[in-house]
């Protein structure tokens, strides 16, 4: 039984929604993962502690509590990854829950090809920051090594600005999660604030045109409109 | 004589003859010693003392009984009319004169004094019916208590408001004295009556006989014509140069309206006027009130279903997949057919948002190659079929100061329409460019093109062109959105004509200076 634990992974719903809790059963029920439900915010909490999961996919608008409520409860005790399900026209929901420790989020209504891909780069992300993080990647004709600041593409070196460089450092160290653009400010710039903030988009933009085979059609640094940008690995 | 009993009071009467003849006898006594002086003096003081207890009648009947003892009792020869000394006239109706005129200013200056003290009380009546009515929570009981006012100061049996109702061109009952609670209501005739009163701004009277007499306008301040008797009154209430409902007072008998109340009831319906004035305001005010609730009430539906059915769509999106796991390739039209779904609420969400002035619009520094890689990802289904071609200037970033999510609708919207007017598999162009300090993105298609007269029509919400084929689907919606989303933010989308065939759209953002480090 303990043996069996190990090699499959639970992931946690909690969604009161019985249909869309039927839905993750029949996409994660298989060999690799397995699925326990929560219908309230408590409950979930419950499991949560009780389980252990590997992964936990939480529904913000919950019956009981707060979805970004639960979520920071979720934080006090596991950083196992939290993807957010929620609606669009809800930016600021999104950003909330992300900030509120979500890893990332999943905007209704989702396919469940979408959701499986989404569950796949967190549980990946999630064996990948082990011990030995990564400090070297390699995602197609791409390489990143972060010890020595060096990025090659196709083989021959790219050049970066410090800014750049600090941009390409937040979305690799923290790959597959989506980062708000106040992640990157804080990562790039720190707590200050100041004007080249307001260009955020911009340098994000000049880091694709270096890194991107298309800058137009990225398939590394993905857009998430009106929340911020993911760095995919599994393109 | 019972005019007279009534209009001399009995008490200062009798003290008035009592004391004349006391004073007659006495001055008998000794009327060897007495002047005629001493007697005009003594009997004029009588005179003027009954004139002021008794009023003018008693005080001219006191001065013409005075005149004849004086005569006969104290003028010789003695105990007769007839007088000795010819110039004893002129004493006799120099008294006379001096008592009715003495008589007549005492009368006159209790007769003002009175209508002061009628004034005040007016006045006062008024001064508290004004308190009241602005006082009064609510206009409609401040309407009760005039009608209760009007009705007690006119001393009538009953008065009645009307309110005059614009929309339906009638008079409804709004307040009445006494509050009757009852159905019997004013009868038909009546009501034909004040509306014919409020309309032509006049006033009626009702005569016992049955007959109506109408009385010109009321915009002269007093309508002397009121003081003819009848059974009801009907008065056009007007304020603010508008007609504003009626006012009816009545009683079983007929009565007669004296000038001071008739004064009084110009007044009190004045007051009564702008009362109604003020419900109605109250009432115009709610109505927008509820307007605007339910326009609230609307959007949260709108939100609320936007939102509520997003899981549905998930399930159905769910199961789709599964049976196409199944071997089901059909299955994947389910899903298409679900987003297609969710994307058309979407667009009655910001259509409704964008009617309501309600979109908030928060633009930021952002960059075309964001806006159109977002747009292509977003757009990808749709884009399936055909090929996009991009164009955009390789050097410097085009950036702009846009808000990023209504762009994005815009720029997908554009895609959208391009496909699908496009035939499948011609290629749908991209191009951005930065021009005048503006930047502008255009999606160009190789479709039908739209003929010059219905360029503006397009831009219609549900607006279908009309040589549209029957498959191509959608509310028609999203160029309006796109347009509205454009100018929202201080942008055009404009439609021009393509070389070669199709269309090209053109949206003009304002630019903004990228940094070049």
């Amino acid at each position: 039984m303990a043996e069996q634990r190990s090699d499959v992974q639970t992931i946690l719903v909690i969604d009161d929604e019985p249909q869309i809790r039927r839905l993750a059963r029949n996409a994660f029920d298989n060999g690799h993962t397995r699925v326990i439900e929560a219908a309230t915010g408590k409950e979930g909490l419950d499991h949560a502690a009780a389980e252990q999961p590997a992964l936990i996919i939480l529904d913000l608008g919950l019956p009981d509590r707060d979805g970004r409520e639960v979520c920071k409860e979720l934080r006090a005790f596991t950083s196992v990854p939290i993807i957010v399900l929620s609606a669009r026209h809800q930016e600021s929901e999104k950003i909330a829950a992300l900030d509120a420790g979500a890893d990332d989020y999943v905007t209704k209504p989702f396919s469940t090809r979408e959701l499986q891909a989404r569950v796949r780069a967190q549980l990946r992300r999630e064996f990948r920051s082990a011990p030995e993080a990564a400090s070297r990647l390699e995602i197609g004709d791409l390489a990143v090594d972060l010890t020595a600041r060096l990025v090659t593409k196709a083989g021959r070196h790219v050049h970066l600005t410090p800014t750049e460089w600090d941009l390409l450092r937040a979305f690799v160290t923290q790959a597959d999660r989506t980062l708000t653009h106040r992640d990157l400010f804080v990562a790039v710039w720190g707590n200050v604030s100041g004007d080249a903030q307001q260009y955020l988009r911009v340098y994000v933009g000049q880091l694709r045109r270096k890194i991107e085979d298309d800058p137009v059609r990225p398939r590394l640094i993905k857009t998430e409109p009106g929340v911020g940008y993911r760095f995919e690995t599994n393109p | 004589m019972s005019a007279l009993a009534r209009r001399v009071p009995a008490r200062p009467l009798a003290l008035a003859l009592l004391a004349l003849a006391v004073t007659t006898l006495a001055m008998l006594a000794f009327r060897a010693r007495l002047d005629k002086a001493h007697v005009a003096l003594i009997y004029l003081l009588i005179v003027l003392g009954g004139s002021a207890a008794g009023g003018r009648i008693l005080g001219i009947g006191l001065g013409v009984s005075a005149f004849l003892l004086f005569n006969i009792f104290f003028l010789p020869p003695y105990n007769t009319l007839s007088l000795a000394d010819p110039l004893d006239w002129l004493v006799l109706f120099t008294f006379l004169v001096t008592s009715v005129v003495a008589t007549e200013l005492l009368d006159r200056l209790r007769r003002n004094a009175a209508l002061a003290e009628a004034r005040t009380g007016e006045l006062d009546r008024l001064a508290t019916l004004g308190a009241e009515t602005l006082n009064a929570a609510r206009a409609d009981q401040a309407l009760t208590g005039i009608a209760d006012v009007i009705r007690q100061t006119v001393g009538v049996e009953k008065c009645e408001l009307f309110i005059w109702d614009s929309d339906q061109g009638e008079l409804r009952r709004i307040a009445e004295s006494p509050a009757a609670g009852d159905a019997k209501s004013t009868d038909t005739e009546s009501t034909e009556l004040l509306t014919y009163v409020a309309s032509t701004r006049r006033s009626a009277i009702e005569r016992e006989d049955g007959t109506i007499h109408v009385v010109g306008d009321s915009e002269s301040e007093s309508s002397p014509a009121l003081s003819q008797s009848g059974t009801a009154f009907a008065i056009a209430l007007a304020a603010r140069g508008q007609t504003v409902g009626a006012l009816r007072i009545s009683a079983h008998a007929p009565f007669a309206l004296a000038a001071d109340q008739s004064r009084v009831l110009g007044a009190l319906a004045y007051y009564a006027a702008l009362a109604i004035y003020r419900l109605r305001l109250e009432r115009a005010e709610e109505t927008t009130e509820s307007l605007r609730r339910a326009d609230k009430l609307k959007d949260a539906l709108l939100a609320s279903v936007s939102h509520d059915l997003r899981t549905p769509l998930t399930t159905i999106k769910g199961i789709a997949h599964e049976i196409s796991q199944q071997g089901q390739s059909r299955a994947t039209v389910i899903e298409e057919e679900a987003d297609r779904l969710s994307s058309l609420v979407d667009g009655l969400l910001a259509m409704s948002q964008l009617s309501a002035g309600v979109l908030k619009v928060e633009p930021e520094l952002n960059t075309v190659d964001d806006l159109v890689g977002a747009a292509l990802q977003r757009a990808e289904t749709v884009l399936r079929d055909h090929p996009v071609e991009t164009d955009i200037s390789e050097g410097a970033m085009i950036a702009g100061r846009f808000d990023f999510g209504h762009t994005l609708r815009i720029v997908v919207n554009l895609l959208e329409n391009a496909a699908k007017y496009s035939p499948a598999r011609a290629p749908i162009a991209i191009g951005a460019e930065r021009r005048d300090g503006e930047i502008r993105i255009s999606v160009s298609d190789r479709g039908p093109g739209v003929p010059i007269s219905a360029r503006d029509r397009i831009f219609e919400p549900f607006y279908r062109a009309p040589g549209a084929t029957p498959d191509v689907r959608g509310a028609g919606l999203g160029l309006s959105i796109a347009r509205r989303l454009a100018e929202a933010q201080g942008g055009a989308l404009a439609i021009h004509e393509r070389q070669g065939g199709g269309s090209t759209f053109v949206l003009s953002l304002p630019g903004a200076e990228a940094p070049t480090a």
